[in-house]
């Protein structure tokens, strides 16, 4: 679904967006500290981090919005510092602000065409409307929907001018459970068309249900990048068993010989893992009262990734 | 391709018109505002409203014969008489009279007594009484035939005097401006005042607490395209609301108007001007809640002070300075001159004042306001 001319790309065609040591000042204040990446086509990159990271810095670099203090960004080919390129990727980018609102008293079609009339070509609204699922609230006005549906406005409207990469900054903040997956969705879809979407989000689950390319960003510097598959290889640690509801007393019925184990809360033991021990832990269990209990084996997440090269915990940081 | 500033200026226009409140303010509450101040205002008493100057004092007391002619006015019961101070000269006094009749929605008509009428009259000598009225006024033609009458039956009470009182009229033009008349292009003005203003505020404070400035900062949008369809947005808002308000001032009270160039250039002015000012207050005061606050402490006093509901001369001279650093002070002028009074000098020197004070914030606010972040 590739609009225009190609981009110049000198040397990597294939790189839609590449940034290399990227700072970003206010004054004593530094946002953004020196970080290089880059994004392929058709891949869906997420810029991973707390609150207050730079995260939102450096995706309004890459849409214009801001000046970076030092290093180079460019985005399809074209160098975000300079005017005349800037023009041209306005025209080729789709951008969902962070707490976008679209305008409230335009209905939903209303409001895809108001934006789309900003660009050259637009495409069609009832295309976008079934693609983001809102054919029955085509006529509703914005201010009357949910914060789920007008999400899905906004994802809607940055991809009205069929967006050669898509910004999305933390699309899922604030919204309950169900209308997150239903933003999961649409990305899914755009994924399916081959569309490259940046992501920014503080939820761990987002870039790891998402993603192909993860960066863990901390107080404005990238501490990891990958797949989230090798992120979790190599900073989420050990697998750990889980003994659901077992309390004091199942610590105390544990077989002698066993890891370090831990009560965790709702009185779960947890077990770190190493390779191949398994079967053992299992058949020693089987001799025990914990035998009938609810056992499980958790593979580390994003979260023990953060949690590992950091410290902290992404959900202490607040929202 | 559908124009971007067209975009612009449809979407703000379909915004407007589907939220009550703003049809409530900029139509509503105007015409609320001519039918309470008309009615208050237009219910004239059925007596003939007469001022009166009484020149002949004697340490400051009316003199026996002015006295006694005063007093013989007063028993008809046909006058509400206005005394005018009687250090004034004729031509002061008139200017007194035109200004406080057209607040008061009166008819301008004095009668001055003349300082020396008693000892005249005690002379056995001629006295004069002059009565200043517009003789195209069929009420003020009325009036003087009962004025003529009490002249008459008071010389014939006076010994020896009923050949030597004599009245004389004396013809003066007024506009017959009513209350009505002064207040229509009021509201006007202070309807293009509260939609510029607040207008900008919200489209410039609310629209980017909302992030929708970002995202169109992102689009090939300029942010001189968006600046110009929002002045777009707000002639169109002007041009309603002079067309409505003229339409009802016509309707329920007969005010006539003349819409002429300087009304278009006044209208231009007012879109520019006030949509100028709420958007330097959005750039100072960044939250839109606290920007509304300042778009009202800044819109009140200029409605109150700029001569919106009572002539400006009304108010006191500390006032009457403030009122001329009032931007709204020259449009609310602008279109008295240009509708009402057709005064097409006064009308220019006020219009190419709006356009320069418009000029001037249109390009302050542009210049103020954040395109991209910072």
């Amino acid at each position: 679904m590739s609009n225009g001319q190609p981009a110049p790309f000198p040397g990597q065609s294939d790189k839609i967006v590449q940034v290399e040591n990227l700072s970003k000042k206010y004054g004593e204040n530094v946002a953004v500290n020196g970080i290089s990446f880059s994004l392929t086509k058709g891949e869906v990159f997420a810029f991973l981090g707390p609150n207050g990271a730079g995260k939102t810095t450096t995706v309004e670099i890459l849409e214009c919005l801001r000046n970076p203090t030092g290093g180079q960004a460019k985005v399809l080919g074209y160098d975000v510092s300079k005017r005349s390129d800037q023009a041209e990727i306005r025209k080729r980018i789709g951008v969902l602000p962070q707490d976008f609102n679209a305008i409230d008293r335009l209905t939903v079609r209303e409001n895809i065409n108001y934006f789309g009339a900003m660009f050259k070509h637009q495409l069609d609204a009832d295309k976008l409307i079934e693609l983001v699922d809102l054919k029955d609230k085509r006529d509703e006005q914005f201010k009357r929907l949910s914060g789920g549906l007008k999400q899905r406005v906004g994802l809607a409207v940055s991809l009205v001018n069929d967006p050669d990469v898509v910004f999305l900054d933390e699309p899922t903040t604030g919204l309950d459970p169900r209308a997150r997956r239903d933003v999961w969705g649409v990305v899914e879809r755009l994924k399916s068309q081959g569309k490259t979407v940046f992501l920014t989000t503080h939820y761990m689950d987002e870039a790891e249900y998402l993603a192909d390319i993860v960066s863990i960003i901390d107080h404005g510097q990238i501490i990891a990048s990958g797949t989230p598959d090798q992120l979790i290889d190599t900073h989420g640690g050990k697998k750990t068993l889980i003994i659901r509801e077992a309390g004091e007393e199942g610590l105390k019925q544990l077989p002698l010989g066993l890891p370090k184990a831990e009560l965790r809360n709702a009185g779960d033991i947890a077990i770190p893992l190493n390779n191949g021990e398994l079967t053992n832990i299992l058949m020693g269990l089987g001799a025990t009262p914990l035998h009938d209990k609810e056992i499980e084996v958790r593979r580390p997440t994003l979260d023990d990734v953060f949690l590992n090269l950091t410290g902290r915990r992404v959900s202490e940081e607040g929202n | 391709m559908r124009s971007r500033i067209y975009t612009i200026i449809s979407g703000h226009f379909k915004s407007w018109y589907r939220s009550k409140s703003n049809i409530f303010w900029t139509i509503a509450f105007p015409l609320l505002l001519i039918v309470l101040f008309g009615a208050i205002f237009g219910n004239g008493s059925t007596k003939f409203d007469l001022y009166l100057q009484n020149q002949d004092l004697n340490a400051n007391t009316p003199t026996m014969y002015s006295q006694g002619y005063i007093s013989v006015l007063n028993n008809t019961g046909a006058f509400n008489l206005h005394t005018v101070a009687a250090g004034q000269t004729v031509q002061q006094a008139l200017d007194y009279v035109k200004s406080d009749a057209q607040l008061h929605n009166r008819g301008q008509r004095l009668l001055v007594i003349p300082s020396g009428f008693n000892t005249t009259l005690n002379s056995g000598n001629d006295a004069t009484i002059q009565l200043y009225m517009d003789q195209s006024d069929q009420a003020s033609a009325s009036l003087a035939g009962i004025v003529r009458s009490v002249t008459i039956s008071y010389a014939a009470s006076i010994a020896g005097a009923p050949d030597h009182l004599n009245l004389q009229q004396v013809g003066i033009v007024t506009r017959n401006i009513r209350y009505i008349d002064f207040f229509i292009p009021g509201v006007i003005g202070m309807t293009l005042l509260t939609t510029g203003v607040f207008g900008a505020v919200n489209t410039n404070g609310r629209y980017r607490e909302l992030k929708i400035i970002k995202k169109l900062a992102t689009t090939p949008l300029s942010k001189i395209e968006w600046i110009l369809g929002m002045v777009g947005y707000q002639m169109i808002l002007a041009t309603i609301s002079l067309v409505v308000i003229l339409f009802f001032g016509y309707a329920l009270f007969g005010v006539t108007a003349t819409i002429d160039i300087y009304t278009v250039g006044l209208v231009v002015a007012a879109a520019l001007l006030f949509p100028g000012i709420g958007m330097v207050l959005a750039n100072f005061v960044k939250e839109a809640e606290s920007a509304d606050a300042a778009a009202n402490a800044i819109t009140f006093p200029m409605m109150f002070l700029a001569g919106t509901f009572w002539p400006r001369e009304t108010l006191p001279d500390i006032m009457k300075i403030i009122a001329n650093f009032m931007p709204l002070t020259y449009v609310n002028d602008g279109l008295r001159d240009a509708l009402i009074y057709a005064e097409p000098a006064q009308a220019l020197t006020n219009t190419i004042i709006a356009l320069g004070l418009a000029a001037f914030f249109i390009v302050l606010g542009s210049v103020l306001m954040n395109w991209k972040e910072e």
